[in-house]
């Protein structure tokens, strides 16, 4: 039974496309047959960190409005056979997003054999959000600890309990997991950032992951590699663990916890 | 749940309806005219066509009778709409019909026994802007935290949360409003003028509070005391207050 899942955040710049980008990727290593889909009509930049960009002949506009078929849309991840993206276009505008062709689209992949249908929401609440978690059958809420980041969250989660297919027809409703990144425990400890359980308090929905503040991440949008390639670094086993979660295992959390370096790692330049 | 079919073509229940009471202390039309009005300041829609029982129980008994043309004229020219009027004299009440008005019994009709479908109603204090018929519902109660952008109104009754109200968030009764959580976002209580309504929290944390339209905000924080506690909001004279529900703390 295919799973849609949508990344969004209501708040721009805080992981959703780096977060899609290394989720999707964890599951096609896992042997999941995926699909992850940039819904940011105009802005599109999940090709650029899934480094396919020089791949993209035909995007989800083309394949909506029939000037291609999603066959030859879709492009074949570099690093992962299991693994399929569908990028947005970067010249049409978001009204070209129709909820009729959002779905037949949704349909196709469905009955292509995909397991596990990733849409990577733009910012904001508008059209292009909106199209993305219409179909969801699970939703992910990226969120940065941080006040205006957690009050965007709350409104998102607010417009997927209103206006997804499965509350508007009163099915069982979107399972939602929160996903906190760009976690600093250093600050957490110095009462400068919000801790997880301050963004769990307002927020109220299950953890599915804290992904801790690192350079990796630059550095993996600049290879245009997922973090979750970057094996040994405290991003990847965190993503690691979120899609592990996501299957359904139980893990304690990590990456956490401050230790304050000692005096030796000081002086030798530990943060 | 599913729809039945009624089997007849009309079904006679029992409702509420809320309406204003419009509690005359003179009856002189020109009096009246310009206590409206100011109290309305020109402003053309004040009254939306709501629903209005004239309480005549004021006026001397020695006036003269009262112009119930004139009258009803009055107010509707002010967007009220007349539809009963309470406690007048047995000497009225057939004038009053006869201009189309319905005489509304109060108290007398809530001690009749109701036949079987009338739910038991909430008595609210008497203070509290009275119905054309004497029930109430309860209250509407949500049990999933209110979010950011949302709006709740619970019309014409009490508002209980079992769960946040985060900041962002909108929850409004004609009533008053109970949080059995964190109230963090907005909240107006006796929406409709009730300024008797008040707004209990667990945590009060609110953005703003408004009561009958009397609003407050808190920018400069709450005194330690309360802040974070569980407290509650009333109307004041023209003031809103925010008192302490703690036990601990009444002395």
């Amino acid at each position: 039974m295919a799973r849609i899942i949508v990344v969004t955040s209501g708040k721009g710049g805080v992981g959703k496309t780096t977060s899609s980008a290394s989720f999707s990727s964890g599951l096609a290593m896992r042997g999941h047959k995926t699909v992850v889909i940039d819904f940011d009509v105009g802005l599109r930049n999940l090709d650029l960190i899934m480094g396919c960009e020089r791949r993209v002949v035909y995007d989800l506009i083309n394949v909506i409005n029939k000037e291609a078929t999603l066959n030859q849309a879709l492009i074949k991840d570099k690093h992962c056979d299991n693994l399929f993206i569908l990028p947005a276009s970067q010249t049409r505008d978001k009204e070209a997003l129709t909820e009729t062709g959002v779905e037949s689209i949704l349909n196709e992949l469905v009955n292509m054999g995909f397991e596990y249908i990733v849409c990577d929401s733009p910012a904001g609440i508008e059209h292009g959000a909106l199209m993305a978690l219409t179909f969801a059958d699970e939703a992910i809420i990226v969120t940065n600890p941080e006040v205006s980041s957690v009050r965007d969250s709350d409104r998102i989660l607010g417009i997927i309990q209103a206006k997804s297919r499965r509350a508007q027809t009163g099915s069982e409703p979107v399972k939602e997991h929160l996903l906190i990144t760009r976690y600093s425990p250093k600050r957490v400890a110095a009462d400068e950032m919000l801790s997880y359980q301050d963004v769990q308090e307002i927020l109220r929905i299950p953890l599915i992951g804290i992904i801790p503040e690192s350079e990796s991440v630059l550095h993996a949008s600049n290879q245009g590699n997922p973090a979750i390639h970057f094996k040994g670094t405290d991003v990847a086993e965190a993503y690691e663990d979120v899609v592990s979660r996501f299957l359904g295992e139980e893990l304690e959390l990590r990456f956490t916890n401050y230790e304050k370096p000692g005096l030796l790692q000081r002086i030798f330049g530990a943060k | 749940m599913f729809k039945s079919t009624p089997k007849n073509p009309i079904e006679i229940k029992i409702s509420t309806v809320v309406a204003i009471s419009v509690i005359l202390h003179a009856a002189d039309r020109m009096a009246l005219d310009a206590a409206l009005k100011k109290m309305t300041g020109g402003v053309p829609d004040f009254f939306e066509g709501d629903l209005a029982v004239i309480d005549v129980g004021a006026l001397p008994p020695a006036s003269a009778s009262i112009d119930w043309a004139s009258l009803i004229g009055l107010l509707k020219s002010y967007r009220l709409n007349p539809v009963a009027v309470r406690n007048a004299t047995p000497a009225m009440e057939q004038n009053i019909i006869a201009h189309g008005l319905s005489i509304d019994s109060g108290t007398k009709a809530r001690d009749e026994v109701r036949p079987a479908p009338a739910a038991t109603a909430t008595r609210l204090p008497a203070a509290a802007d009275e119905t054309a018929s004497g029930m109430k519902p309860s209250a509407m109660m949500i049990d999933t935290p209110v979010r950011a952008g949302q709006r709740i109104y619970a019309r014409g009754c009490d508002l209980i949360i079992t769960a946040a109200v985060n900041n962002g968030a909108e929850i409004i009764a004609d009533g008053s409003i109970h949080v059995y959580a964190a109230l963090r976002g907005r909240a107006l209580a006796g929406a409709s003028g009730n300024a008797e309504a008040r707004i209990f929290a667990l945590s009060m944390e609110p953005e703003l509070v408004s009561i009958a339209g009397v609003y407050r905000t808190f920018e400069d924080g709450f005194s330690p005391e309360l802040a974070r506690q569980p407290a509650q909001i009333s109307l004041v004279g023209d003031r809103i207050d925010i008192l302490s529900v703690n036990l601990a703390s009444r002395s």
